[in-house]
C-alpha cells in the first residue's frame, strides 16, 4: 500500500503559470486564475496598502490591484506593452488583480521537481515562496497565494 | 433523490406555518370564542406536524403533535382558551421555533426533547379532558364519523378520479401485491392529486410517497418513479403500496403533504389485484394473469426478489434515510445550510420580462438602423440616436424594475413583535399594547434581514425604560395601558421607521447626573453638554439608564447596537423626546444599498462620488470667508459655524485649484452636525451602481466602495459620515 501512494504521489502533476518580474521567475497554480489582461487605467485609492495600485473594472466588475514587485519589496518599474495583470480567484467570490512584468508560458511541474526552499535565500522572508520548481527552464518560484494576497498589512 | 433537497421549502413553509400560529395565538388570546383562528392554527399545526413528520424530524413531529392535539380539543370544545394553556403553547410554539433555526443551521433537529413542554401539555390536555368528563370519549367518535363521511364520499367521486383503477399491472407486481396480502399487510390503490397552484410537483409527489413509506412500500407507481421525479406528470399520480396501516391513516398522511388537493383510494383484495384495469377491461388480461399466478405460486422462495428489482421507489427510499443520518456530520460548519432565497411577486418577473423583450426590440432596431442606413451617414445617425433614446428609458424602467424585484416588505421583520410585546406585558406587569403601521414598506431585502434585530431592541427600550408601571400611569392621569408604536413609510429616497411609546420619555437631567455618576464625563463637561449631546451618550457602548439590570435590557448593550446595526445599513438614527410624554426614536435607512444618487465631484484630477443624500448644500466660499478656529478651518453660513476639510490632504492629492479665490465647499450632514468638504470641480449629479472595493484592501472606511462611469472608468465613493 505504502508503495502505491508514493508512486501516486510522484505522479501529481501541476500546472503552472510562469510570469517574469525582471529576471526571476515566478509561478502561479493555474487553478486560481481567473483571467490574464493588460493594464487598464487605475484608479488610485488613498491612504491603502503600498502595494495596491488601485482599482480597475473589469467587465463591470471592481477589483483591487496590486503590484507583485511592490509586495514582494522589488523596485518598482514603468509598465510596459508586456505588463500584464494577473486576475486571481482564490476564493470565487473575491478576485484580486497582480501586477507582473510578463506572462511567460505555462509549465508542468511532477511534485518530484519540486523543494522546499532554502531559507537562507529568501530576501524577504515573509514566506511569500512556498516551493522552488525545478523545470527545464531554470528555477522558477512558486508564490503561495494566500500570503501574498490574503495577508493584510497592520 | 434526497430529502435535503427539499429542506428550503420546508424551512420556508415552517417559518410561515410558526408565524401564522403565533399570529393566531395572539388573535386568540384577545377573543378566546373565535372560531376561526382555532381552525387556523389547527390547520397550521396539522401541516407542520405532517412536515416534519415527512422530512424525518421526530421530535419536531412529537411536539407539533401534542400541540395539535390540545388545539384539536379547543376546536371541539372540550378545552377551553385560557391564559396559562397560551403560556404552555407559546412556550411550545418557540420550541419548535428553536428546531427550525437548528434545522436551517444543521439541517438537522438537534437532541433538545423538550420534554418537559411535550409533558406540559399532555397534562394539559389531559387535566381538561377530565374536567370535561366524556366530552374526550366524545372526540374521536366525531373523527372517525368525519372520517368515514369522507369515506362514504371518495368512491361516487372514484369513478373518476381513481386513475389507479385503470393501471396495468405486470405479474412480478401483481405477485408482491398479492404476496403482501397473504401475509396479511394491506394492498392500496391511490391517485393523488396535486394542486394546480403547486410549484414544485416532484417534490410534493416525493413527500407523499415518503409519507406513504413511513407504514409500508410503494410497489407501482404511474408515471414511473423517474418520470415523477423529473415532473413528468399533470396534476395527479397514481400508485400502489403495501401497507401495515389502513387505508384512512395512509390517506391522512398523503393529504399532511401541502399542496396535495386530493386523494382518493381503496384497499385492494386478491380479486381485485387479478381483475385487473377495469376500465380498460382487456380480454387478453385473464390469460396473463393466471400465468402469473401460476408461476408466482410456483416460486414462493423468489417472492422478495421481484421487489427488489423494481425500479420503483423503494430502493431508492432507503437512501434518504441513510443520507439523512450522515447529512449533519457533513455540514456541521455552522454556516446555514440552505441558500437564501427570495420570493418575488410573479408581477415583478413579468414586468422584467417585458422589459427585456423591449430591449431585445431596441438593440435589433439598431442593428437594421445601422445596417440599412446604406452610404448615407446622416440617416443612420439620426435613426441609431432615437433608437438610443429608446435603449435608454428601457434601461432605467429595466434598473427600476431588478431593484424592485429586491424589494420585500418589512412585514417579516416586524411581525414577530406583537408576540414579544405580549411577553415584555407578562414579565413587566405592565399593560401595554403595540401598534404597528407601514408594515407593507418595502426595502431592500438584505436591509430587511437585518432589521429585526435594532427595532427588537428599540421596543424593548421602549416597554422597560420608556413606559411607566401601570400605577404611575394611573397617578399620572394617562390611560392604565402603555402605546408602543411602530411607523414606518418612505420619504423620499429613504424609508423612515419611528419607534416610541408614550411613556415618561428621557429625563435629560436624570442622564445628566448618570454620566457624572459614572465617571463618564466631568461635572464641568457634563453641565455643559447640550440635551442632544447628552441624549447621544445614550447611545454610546456601555452606557446605560436601567437602575438594575434585567433580561430584558439594562446592560448598556443595547441603544449602541442598534446604532451600529442601524449604521452599518447605511442608515442613522435620532431621538425625539419630551419628559413626561414619551420619545420616539426614528430610523432612516436608504431605500436601497446598491444604488444611490450621488454628486460627482473631482479633487486633484481624481473622479469622486458623494452620496445626494449626505449633502445638504452646495455653496461657493470666497478664500476670505474661511477663518481660523482654534487653528481649525471654518466658515459661517447662515449664522452656523461649519469647519472646513480639504478633500485634497484627506485624500493625499495635489488639489488643482488650491491658490483659487473661491472654493466650491460642499456642505454635508449627519444628523444635525454639518462639515464643509472643499473640492476642486463638480461635475454634477448621476446615479450610480455601488461596487464593494473588496476584502483584500485596507482602507480607512473614508472610501466606501466603488462604481464604473459611462466611460469604464472607476470612480471612489466617498463616505462623508466618517469625515464629519
Amino acid at each position: 500500500m505504502a508503495a502505491e501512494v508514493e508512486v501516486y504521489k510522484e505522479d501529481v502533476v501541476t500546472q503552472y503559470i510562469v510570469v517574469n518580474l525582471g529576471l526571476e521567475h515566478f509561478g502561479i497554480d493555474i487553478k486560481y486564475i481567473d483571467n490574464i489582461v493588460r493594464v487598464p487605467s487605475i484608479t488610485r485609492v488613498p491612504n491603502v496598502q503600498h502595494y495596491f495600485k488601485g482599482v480597475i473594472n473589469l467587465r463591470g466588475e471592481v477589483i483591487p490591484v496590486m503590484d507583485l514587485r511592490l509586495r514582494l519589496e522589488l523596485p518598482e518599474i514603468e509598465h510596459t506593452g508586456k505588463t500584464r495583470i494577473i486576475i486571481i480567484k482564490l476564493d470565487p467570490s473575491a478576485a484580486i488583480g497582480v501586477i507582473v512584468d510578463e506572462v511567460e508560458e505555462v509549465i508542468d511541474l511532477k511534485e518530484s521537481q519540486m523543494e522546499k526552499p532554502s531559507t537562507d535565500n529568501s530576501e524577504n522572508g515573509l514566506g511569500y515562496i512556498s516551493l522552488v520548481g525545478k523545470a527545464d527552464r531554470g528555477l522558477v518560484s512558486i508564490l503561495n497565494l494566500a500570503a501574498v494576497i490574503g495577508e493584510k498589512e497592520s | 433523490m434526497d430529502v435535503s433537497q427539499y429542506l428550503g421549502i420546508f424551512l420556508d413553509e415552517a417559518t410561515e406555518h410558526v408565524q401564522s400560529i403565533s399570529d393566531q395565538m395572539m388573535v386568540l388570546e384577545q377573543e378566546p370564542d373565535n372560531q376561526e383562528a382555532v381552525n387556523e392554527i389547527f390547520r397550521a399545526a396539522h401541516s407542520l406536524k405532517g412536515m416534519a413528520g415527512t422530512m424525518g424530524y421526530k421530535r419536531m413531529q412529537m411536539l407539533t403533535h401534542r400541540m395539535e392535539d390540545c388545539f384539536s380539543a379547543v376546536r371541539s370544545g372540550t378545552l377551553s382558551v385560557t391564559s396559562e394553556m397560551m403560556d404552555i403553547l407559546f412556550q411550545a410554539l418557540d420550541a419548535v421555533e428553536g428546531y427550525v433555526d437548528t434545522i436551517r443551521e444543521t439541517s438537522d433537529e438537534g437532541d433538545n426533547d423538550n420534554e418537559n413542554i411535550v409533558q406540559d401539555l399532555e397534562n394539559y390536555i389531559n387535566n381538561g379532558g377530565a374536567s370535561g368528563g366524556g366530552d374526550a370519549a366524545k372526540k374521536p367518535a366525531k373523527k372517525a364519523e368525519a372520517k368515514a363521511d369522507k369515506k362514504a364520499a371518495s368512491p361516487n367521486a372514484g369513478n373518476e378520479k381513481a386513475v389507479y383503477q385503470t393501471l396495468n399491472l405486470d405479474d412480478t407486481q401483481k405477485g408482491v401485491l398479492k404476496d403482501a396480502i397473504v401475509s396479511g399487510k394491506h394492498v392500496f390503490g391511490f391517485t393523488v392529486y396535486v394542486q394546480e397552484s403547486c410549484l414544485l410537483k416532484a417534490a410534493r409527489a416525493f413527500l407523499v410517497i415518503k409519507a406513504i413509506e413511513e407504514n409500508g412500500d410503494v410497489i407501482v407507481t404511474d408515471p414511473s418513479s423517474q418520470d415523477i421525479e423529473d415532473e413528468k406528470f399533470d396534476l395527479c399520480f397514481s400508485l400502489f403500496c403495501i401497507s401495515d396501516e389502513t387505508l384512512e391513516k395512509n390517506k391522512e398522511a398523503i393529504l399532511s403533504v401541502s399542496e396535495i388537493e386530493d386523494a382518493v383510494g381503496e384497499e385492494y383484495t386478491e380479486e381485485m389485484i387479478d381483475a385487473g384495469p377495469r376500465q380498460a377491461g382487456g380480454e387478453a388480461e385473464p390469460e396473463e394473469e393466471e400465468s402469473g399466478e401460476t408461476e408466482e405460486a410456483g416460486k414462493p422462495a423468489e417472492a422478495d426478489e421481484p421487489s427488489e428489482n423494481l425500479p420503483a421507489v423503494p430502493a431508492k427510499e432507503s437512501k434518504p434515510a441513510s443520507q439523512g443520518g450522515g447529512a449533519p456530520s457533513k455540514k456541521a460548519a455552522g454556516k446555514p445550510v440552505v441558500s437564501r432565497t427570495i420570493r418575488v411577486d410573479i408581477e415583478k418577473l413579468d414586468t422584467l420580462m417585458n422589459l427585456v423583450s423591449e430591449l431585445i426590440i431596441a438593440k435589433n432596431t439598431i442593428v437594421s438602423a445601422a445596417a440599412t442606413g446604406g452610404g448615407d451617414a446622416q440617416k443612420t445617425n439620426g435613426a441609431i440616436t432615437e433608437n438610443i433614446e429608446y435603449l435608454e428609458s428601457v434601461t432605467t424602467n429595466l434598473h427600476e424594475a431588478v431593484m424592485k424585484v429586491r424589494m420585500v416588505p418589512i412585514e417579516s421583520a416586524v411581525q414577530k413583535f406583537p408576540r414579544m410585546v405580549r411577553d415584555l406585558e407578562k414579565k413587566l406587569g405592565k399593560k401595554m399594547n403595540l401598534t404597528i403601521t407601514g408594515e407593507e414598506t418595502e426595502l431592500d431585502r438584505t436591509v430587511v434581514d437585518e432589521l429585526g434585530d435594532p427595532l427588537q431592541h428599540l421596543i424593548r427600550n421602549s416597554a422597560d425604560h420608556g413606559l411607566e408601571s401601570t400605577e404611575l400611569r394611573i397617578e399620572r392621569g394617562k390611560p392604565e395601558t402603555g402605546t408602543i408604536f411602530l411607523n414606518a413609510y418612505q420619504d423620499g429616497n429613504s424609508v423612515i421607521i419611528e419607534v416610541g411609546d408614550d411613556g415618561n420619555g428621557i429625563d435629560v437631567e436624570a442622564v445628566r447626573s448618570k454620566i457624572i455618576e459614572r465617571g463618564y464625563a466631568s461635572e464641568d463637561v457634563a453641565h455643559q453638554m447640550t440635551d442632544k449631546e447628552v441624549i447621544n451618550v445614550l447611545f454610546d457602548p456601555g452606557f446605560s439608564m436601567a437602575k438594575k439590570v434585567t433580561d430584558i435590557s439594562g446592560r448598556g448593550v443595547g441603544l449602541d447596537v442598534v446604532k451600529s446595526n442601524i449604521e452599518s445599513l447605511g442608515g442613522d438614527v435620532e431621538v425625539k423626546t419630551k419628559l413626561g410624554e414619551g420619545s420616539t426614536f426614528i430610523v432612516r435607512l436608504p431605500l436601497t444599498l446598491a444604488i444611490i444618487q450621488a454628486l460627482m465631484v473631482i479633487v486633484g484630477g481624481e473622479k469622486y462620488a458623494i452620496s445626494l443624500d449626505s449633502i445638504q448644500t452646495i455653496e461657493d466660499v470666497s478664500v476670505n470667508d474661511i477663518k481660523l478656529v482654534q487653528s481649525k478651518e471654518v466658515i459661517q453660513l447662515r449664522g452656523t459655524v461649519i469647519p472646513i476639510i480639504r478633500l485634497s490632504d484627506v485624500l493625499g492629492v495635489e488639489s488643482t485649484n488650491a491658490d483659487a479665490e473661491n472654493f466650491v465647499v460642499v456642505i454635508v450632514k449627519k444628523g444635525d452636525s454639518l462639515a464643509g468638504l472643499i473640492v476642486d470641480e463638480l461635475m454634477g449629479q448621476q446615479e450610480i451602481v455601488i461596487k464593494s472595493l473588496g476584502k483584500y484592501i485596507n482602507n480607512d472606511r473614508l472610501i466606501s466602495g466603488a462604481t464604473v462611469l459611462g466611460d469604464g472608468e472607476v470612480a471612489l465613493i466617498i463616505d462623508a459620515n466618517t469625515l464629519i
